[in-house]
């Protein structure tokens, strides 16, 4: 059983993920003569299940890729469907990290997570109980009752991981949650998220500047060119999970990895001689 | 659960609040002393100047008439700082909200904030008389202005992915303020109050001075006629009591309210 957060009309798929579609999505921000193409035309898709990794360089439209998904910003052109309805509100059934964290610095971290039963008007208990579950998965027993200035980047993070998930949504995106984090932390963190989506199965759209992240965490991989962003290459990645802390002993990886970086240098992002 | 070594630091913040008190009373109590030395020194009129063993005693001798007045002229400092607080902060949230508000509604306010308010006193007061009205109007008009200035500037500064977060959660309008809007502006609205609220206390002393039968302006008066200046100094002594007890109310309130607050 799981909670709807949904009223009428909202959208809200069935149980164990969400497929996403995508086509000739593009977005361009103001208008003339001072409107900026962001984003597109882009064309993918995400199963139902599935983890995949958008990688692309700063500014291509990874996080506008997200709010268009998301039905939060209003797309320029084409179409996004969910579970093969077209999008035409804000998608609810979705949990968000947006990037850096945005947690609410006037609530603690248990207040951050529970803000979803408040506004979603959940069963309490129900949401307090997943919401300790997911405190304990996520390492972060004993900050329950701390403000996010009491918090290091990574628990910040975590909350906000937790507050992504505690209303069990069918779908996960996720804005660079672990940018400003430190390599030790986002290994650590990489593995916790890695062992929750592989008990729950949500569709994850994981949007990254790491080419380890991005090779550590997906099934695929969709590799995106300066703005405005266009998929320029899909990469599957067969690798066994959950996946090692050092990627580095599958010879699979390097390939992948030496992939993306021979795109990005086809790209121009890379110069290096 | 609660913040390691939180506990152990209670007891030196308790002994340093204990300082932060004690420290300028003490220096107070040194001033007035210096003053009542170098009056006693040059042998200045109590009509000029008293010392402060006169007001003092004068504050002692009076207290009951300074208690009521004093009480009076809270009561329409409350009044009006209310009913000119809740109409900013409504406005503020409209101004930072909506652009067309903003263009109807900003530069009214300025021209409210623009008016020579204590000029409006006398006006006031052949429209309403000898009643309330006046002090409450005109304390209200004063603080109206910074309220909406600061209450606009905290509805502002809030993240707009902020909003993304809301929606995404199909919040109510209901929810979205309340969850998410107030208490991110909650600072800057605190922080308007706490400037505003010292002021009102001049603003409805100056109206009871002008016109009024009550309240410690009308006292202000009264000592005035009767060349009563130790009574003038110690209605003075009131009406700071009055402004700093009500910051520190502010601030109280601030501190329940806000507890994330970092200090
Ligand atoms: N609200 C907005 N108004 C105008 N332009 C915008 C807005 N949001 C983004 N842009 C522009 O759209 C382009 C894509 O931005 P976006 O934030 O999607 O990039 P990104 O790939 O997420 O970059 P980063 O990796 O640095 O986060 C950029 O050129 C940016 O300046
Ligand atoms: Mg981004």
């Amino acid at each position: 059983m799981r909670d709807t957060a949904a009223g009428d009309g909202a959208i809200s798929p069935a149980r164990g993920g969400a497929s996403i579609r995508v086509r000739g999505l593009s977005k361009t921000y103001g208008r003339p003569p001072r409107a900026v193409h962001a984003l597109g035309p882009i064309d993918f898709d995400v199963a139902a299940g599935e983890f995949v990794s958008l990688i692309g360089p700063s500014g291509c439209g990874k996080s506008t890729t997200m709010l268009l998904v998301a039905g939060l910003e209003p797309m320029t052109a084409g179409r996004v469907e969910i579970d093969g309805r077209p999008l035409t509100r804000p998608l609810s059934d979705v949990g968000i990290v947006f990037q850096d964290h945005l947690l609410l610095e006037f609530r603690t971290a248990l207040g951050n997570v529970m803000l979803q039963q408040q506004i979603r008007g959940l069963d309490r208990d129900r949401q307090r109980a997943r919401a300790a579950e997911l405190f304990a998965r996520l390492g972060l027993v004993g900050a329950e009752d701390r403000y996010p200035w009491q918090l290091s980047g990574g628990m910040r993070q975590r909350v906000s991981i937790a507050r992504a998930l505690v209303h069990d949504p069918s779908m996960l995106l996720m804005d660079e949650p672990f940018g400003a984090l430190d390599a030790i932390t986002r290994t650590q963190i990489r593995h916790d998220l890695e062992l929750l989506w592989l008990d729950t199965r949500k569709t994850v759209l994981f949007i990254t500047h790491s080419i380890d992240e991005a090779i550590g965490l997906s099934d695929r991989v969709l590799v995106m060119s300066p703005a405005p962003g266009r998929i320029v290459e899909e990469i599957r990645i067969d690798l066994p999970r959950p996946r090692p802390a050092h990627l580095g002993d599958y010879p699979e990886f390097a390939r992948y990895a030496r992939r993306i970086y021979e795109i990005f240098e086809s790209l121009g992002i890379y110069r290096f001689r | 659960m609660n913040i390691p070594g939180a506990q152990s630091a209670e007891c030196p913040s308790r002994s340093r609040n204990l300082q932060r008190i004690a420290e300028p009373l003490l220096w107070f109590a040194a001033l007035l002393l210096l003053w009542e030395v170098l009056l006693w020194l040059l042998d200045v009129p109590l009509f000029v100047l008293p010392p402060p063993s006169a007001f003092l005693w004068r504050l002692v001798e009076e207290q009951e008439r300074l208690l009521l007045h004093g009480l009076l002229t809270t009561k329409m400092v409350l009044y009006g700082f209310t009913a000119g607080a809740l109409p900013g902060v409504a406005l503020g949230y409209l101004i930072a909200r909506s652009r067309l508000a903003e263009r109807l509604l900003y530069p009214l306010a300025v021209f409210v904030q623009g008016l020579p308010k204590i000029t409006l006193a006398p006006l006031l007061l052949v429209w309403f008389g000898f009643t309330d009205l006046p002090k409450v109007i005109l304390t209200a008009l004063v603080t109206f202005f910074p309220m909406l200035v600061d209450s606009a500037a905290g509805f502002r500064s809030i993240d707009p992915r902020l909003y993304y977060l809301a929606r995404s959660a199909d919040a109510s309008r209901w929810h979205t303020f309340r969850h998410i809007e107030l208490p991110s502006a909650a600072p800057s609205i605190f922080s308007g109050c706490r400037i505003t609220v010292v002021v009102t206390v001049t603003v409805v002393i100056v109206v009871e001075w002008l016109n009024s039968n009550n309240g410690l302006g009308y006292l202000v008066l009264r000592a005035m006629d009767a060349a009563d200046t130790p009574l003038l100094f110690a209605i003075l002594v009131v009406g700071s009591t009055i402004g700093v007890a009500l910051a520190y109310a502010v601030d109280l309130t601030e501190r329940l309210l806000l507890p994330w607050r970092r200090r």
